[in-house]
């Protein structure tokens, strides 16, 4: 019997664990794909928002802003990239400056620190170049970047050293209300609990109307991603984006931007179309051509065009999709449901969900432990244990690595520097990677300019030596996703070639 | 700090080839640097046939033209080490290595050539839409994992690319009992070997499809199909073509991009058209002291000439090292390609340093045929020589003589053309 259920591993589900485990509660988090941080949250712009445009009144708005205020402490603690860049919207005639002056008017009302209306020479004190068309800007200094999966991963491992329980591979099929609680059914097994949290992303409209009369759609919205080389990097500091008027996605998002991850890449997008199957966060030729034609278009606005004067296709790393869980009432719907006690919904949570999402949990276990009386836990462990790697790593500490660990001396995935120490450590850590792509959302290796040509290969070695399988059952993502296969007797060797 | 006077970075058939060289032009203290377990580089995994034919004037197969120059390698007591990463290099010739028995060091050189191969453009380049399932392999990756690992990586393919790599690939899977749906080539042309496309496709009716590339990729787990459509002039998808192919796996043979993260590190200036460091005619790059040669250099399609230009590298490092190379007198010539042709290699040369003789290597852009290639010094041509067909796939070569290019007077520039008449 648990008390709590999280139905979700996303970033809704992981700050809602990493909150609930501060309480004297049992906890298990069920999440359908093969790993935590398998929907929306992995595949996003991955940018602390610092809430100037959410609507003023909105929930948007609200946990944007107490979100974002959030992310120094939360990832100092759980050792996750982060960097404040500030967020520029510029503007390049008087109809985008008179935008940018709604947005700083909505940016005050939402209590957004530090914002202000650049002219042209105020931005150039930002950046040092941009194209000659731009006139001035919105300046918001608190919007920042973070790597998505990293939080994730973080807040579950540092939920799960809290003993909180994790069931992956794991699809909620059924709930039940019971008289204690709820009766929650998976392939696998089934579940008693108390209460019931719903963090299912797209799916969130599906697990709310099988228990409340209060029925509410949620629409997956398309929006992709395409990745640069890190080559890049030194030219691309702030977040840049054009004021929202009369771009692809219209009113739908925040823009075409450009951003420099955490990682170093650079991460242009993206649009929004509303698509009809949730899980399908495949790219498409319309959505990837919106965003190349769109910076071959504009590019000459941005800093970046000082030394690298036209968009470098041949930069182009990879591509992502992501799927936001619009809800129709266009807000996050949050809270306890209304007609079903003890089932809290964390649903709809589009951008700015990932910005908003630890706030908008602190919220929601405030509000449950103060209505049913939660005694708080005393052994909440809030920082966590991270052993550094390699790759982040100065030469001393390399040095010293190596002496004391022979596997921190073999390289393998060369273009982002991740050694055979460091993927064993991320298959034996606390929720474990036990796939190829697992591995690679921990450590990196395949994330670079070669996308993992040369090592998944090893990697998946490393994964059967460590699991104790053969390579034949190791996959990329689960069951179904199998990457090898034995050699049969074949053609070559009773042809002998 | 460990000092050695030439360092080799890469033990695949340029780093052996120069280290040889090095060595027989006097160079003793030389270490050669492998990632691998073993000598050889990508030659270890090419167990086809087809190798050496210029060099050795007989067909060896990868493993075999490598162990050639490994032998050379024991015999000659040349050091190496294996399972050893370079991880960053300096102008100053520093190197920092890493490997799991002697932990990380810095080792300093007097010379270092660059022999780091070249690596394979994956999925992500092509921007191809659609899901992300298992099943998508470069086929370097995928001939890797067949010949050296032992395992099969699918049933029913389709291959991108009808290069040398994924002409061999189509085969390889047949071999190993595979179905391959088709292989699809983006160019109107195939820019394999002519008895590639024989051997490999026609001998085993495998469909070639010119002007097609996939569209999109399908499936959520392991790969469930892939849709081709053939292109337009402006390589956008004709609608209408579009064909779904089931399969389970699809192999991306669509280029190569020589290694050079390291000449990033220590700032060398690289040729936007090779993605190789410019060099000129000893393979020197624009920092004094680091030559580079094979695959790093530009991609090449036939091994004998990486071991070539190897030899050439290893020959004036060595001269470099004896502090024969003479710099400043001499001098500096322009080489570059134009009408067709896309590149040369080298990029400069010293009229005064430069050997008796020295060999151009240059690819064009498209194909042609009866055309001319030219040369011209300055603005007047020098060299004018019928060729019946120009492929971008077949690296050309003109060659220079010194005294040629000493008698011109006011020489500044050399260009290599492509010419109707
Ligand atoms: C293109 C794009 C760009 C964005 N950019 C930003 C940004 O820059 N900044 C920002 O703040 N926000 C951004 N967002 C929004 C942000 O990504 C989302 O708000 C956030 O990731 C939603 O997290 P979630 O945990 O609610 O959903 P998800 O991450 O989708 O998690 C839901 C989880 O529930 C699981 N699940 C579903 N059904 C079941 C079931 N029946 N049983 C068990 N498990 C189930 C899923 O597998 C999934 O892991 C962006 C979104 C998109 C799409
Ligand atoms: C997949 C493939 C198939 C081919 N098939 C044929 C064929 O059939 N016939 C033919 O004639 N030619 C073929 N070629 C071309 C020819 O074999 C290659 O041009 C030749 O092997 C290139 O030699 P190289 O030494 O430059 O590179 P490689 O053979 O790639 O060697 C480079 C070596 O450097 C090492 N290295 C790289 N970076 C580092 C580092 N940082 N630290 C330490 N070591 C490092 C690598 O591990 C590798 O061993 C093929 C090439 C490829 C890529």
């Amino acid at each position: 019997m648990y008390d709590a259920i999280i139905i979700g591993a996303g970033i809704s589900g992981a700050s809602l664990a990493f909150e609930l485990a501060k309480y004297k509660l049992h906890i298990a988090v069920i999440e359908k794909g093969s790993d935590v941080c398998a929907g929306t949250s992995r595949g996003n712009s991955a940018t602390v928002h610092s809430g100037h445009d959410a609507a003023y009144g909105t929930n948007k708005a609200i946990y944007n802003v107490l979100g974002n205020a959030m992310f120094d402490t939360l990832c100092s603690d759980l050792k996750v990239p982060f960097f404040r860049n500030g967020t520029i919207i510029f503007a390049i005639n008087d109809a985008d400056m008179e935008e940018v002056r709604r947005l700083k008017h909505n940016a005050d009302l939402n209590r957004v620190p530090g914002v202000e209306v650049l002219d042209r020479e105020g931005l150039l004190k930002i950046e040092n170049y941009f194209g000659p068309e731009v006139i001035g800007g919105l300046y918001a200094p608190t919007g920042g970047m973070v790597c998505p999966y990293s939080l994730v991963i973080a807040l579950c491992e540092q939920a799960y050293r809290n003993h909180v329980d994790f069931f992956l591979n794991s699809k909620v099929e059924r709930i039940q209300k019971t008289k204690s609680g709820f009766f929650v059914t998976t392939p696998k097994k089934n579940f008693e609990t108390k209460f019931v949290f719903n963090c299912a992303g797209t799916h969130a409209d599906e697990i709310n109307n099988l228990v409340s009369s209060n029925k509410i759609t949620i629409t997956p919205r398309k929006g992709e991603h395409i990745i640069l080389d890190k080559k890049l990097s030194p030219y691309v500091r702030t977040t840049i984006s054009q004021t929202p008027l009369n771009l692809p996605g219209g009113g739908h998002t925040k823009g075409m931007g450009i951003m420099p991850s955490v990682d170093k890449t650079i991460i242009l997008g993206c649009g929004a179309h509303d698509v009809t199957d949730k899980d399908d966060t495949a790219t498409t030729s319309i959505g990837l051509e919106e965003i190349t034609s769109y910076f071959e278009k504009n590019w000459r606005h941005l800093p970046i065009s000082e030394k690298i004067p036209k968009f470098p296709r041949n930069m182009i790393i990879n591509a992502f999709g992501g799927l936001r869980p619009h809800a129709t009432t266009d807000d996050f719907i949050i809270g306890e449901s209304e007609d079903v006690k003890g089932f809290f919904n964390m649903a709809g949570i589009e951008s700015p969900g990932l910005t908003a999402a630890p706030a908008i949990a602190q919220k929601i276990v405030q509000e449950a432990a103060d209505k049913y009386h939660i005694e708080k836990n005393d052994f909440f462990v809030s920082i966590r244990d991270y052993e550094k790697p390699f790759r982040e790593m100065d030469e001393d500490e390399r040095r010293q690595a190596v002496m004391n660990n022979k596997e921190y001396g073999e390289i393998v995935c060369r273009c982002e520097l991740v050694t055979k120490a460091d993927i064993i450590a991320a298959i034996h850590a606390p929720l474990g990677a036990s796939t190829v792509n697992a591995v690679k959302m921990r450590t990196r290796a395949g994330m670079g300019r070669c996308q993992g040509g040369f090592c998944s290969p090893v990697v998946a070695k490393i994964l059967a030596e460590e699991l104790g399988i053969d390579l034949t059952e190791v996959t990329q993502s689960g069951e179904g996703s199998n990457i090898f296969f034995p050699k049969t007797e074949s053609l070559s060797q009773r042809n002998s070639e | 700090m460990k000092a050695y006077d030439l360092i080799v970075i890469g033990g695949g058939p340029a780093g052996m080839a120069a280290a040889i060289a090095a060595k027989e032009n006097g160079c003793e203290n030389i270490l050669i640097l492998e990632r691998g377990p073993m000598l050889g580089g990508i030659l270890n995994q090419c167990i086809h046939n087809g190798f050496g034919l210029h060099t050795f004037h007989e067909e060896l197969t990868g493993p075999e033209y490598a162990a050639r120059y490994a032998e050379k390698i024991y015999n000659q007591r040349i050091d190496y080490w294996l399972n050893t990463t370079v991880i960053h290099m300096d102008r100053e010739k520093r190197v920092t290595v890493v490997n799991a028995n002697e932990g990380l060091q810095i080792l300093q050189a007097k010379a270092i050539i660059l022999a780091m191969g070249c690596r394979e453009r994956p999925r992500g380049a092509l921007n191809i839409p659609g899901s992300r399932p298992a099943g998508i392999f470069s086929a370097g990756t995928a001939q890797r994992i067949i010949n050296i690992d032992g395992y099969m990586v699918g049933h029913s393919v389709v291959i991108l690319g009808s290069g040398d790599i994924g002409l061999i690939m189509a085969r390889r899977m047949i071999l190993d009992g595979a179905k391959v749906r088709v292989v699809a080539e983006l160019l109107p042309y195939s820019s394999g070997l002519k008895r590639n496309i024989v051997q490999c496709l026609d001998d085993f009716t495998i469909p070639l499809k010119f002007r097609y590339t996939a569209i999109k990729i399908h499936g959520d787990k392991r790969l469930t199909g892939v849709t081709l459509a053939r292109m337009d002039e402006m390589n956008k998808p004709i609608p209408g073509t579009e064909e779904f192919y089931e399969c389970d796996t699809l192999l991306l043979s669509v280029g190569l991009v020589p290694e050079n993260e390291l000449s990033n590190d220590a700032g060398i200036t690289l040729d936007p058209r090779t993605c190789g460091p410019v060099v000129n005619d000893s393979f020197e790059t624009d920092a004094e002291g680091i030559f580079v040669c094979g695959n790093a250099l530009h991609v090449h399609d036939l091994v004998d000439y990486v071991s070539q230009e190897a030899e050439t590298a290893g020959k004036n490092a060595a001269r470099f090292i004896q502090g024969m190379a003479i710099r400043e007198k001499g001098k500096k010539v322009t080489l570059c390609g134009s009408d067709g042709v896309r590149y040369t290699v080298p990029q400069f040369l010293n009229s005064n340093r430069m050997d008796e003789k020295l060999t151009i290597r240059f690819r064009v852009g498209d194909v042609y045929h009866n055309a001319f290639v030219s040369v011209y010094f300055n603005d007047q041509r020098v060299l004018h020589r019928k060729k019946p067909i120009l492929t971008p796939g077949e690296m050309e070569m003109i060659e220079l003589r010194k005294d040629q290019v000493n008698r011109f007077t006011d020489l500044e520039s050399i260009t290599v053309k492509i010419e109707k008449e």
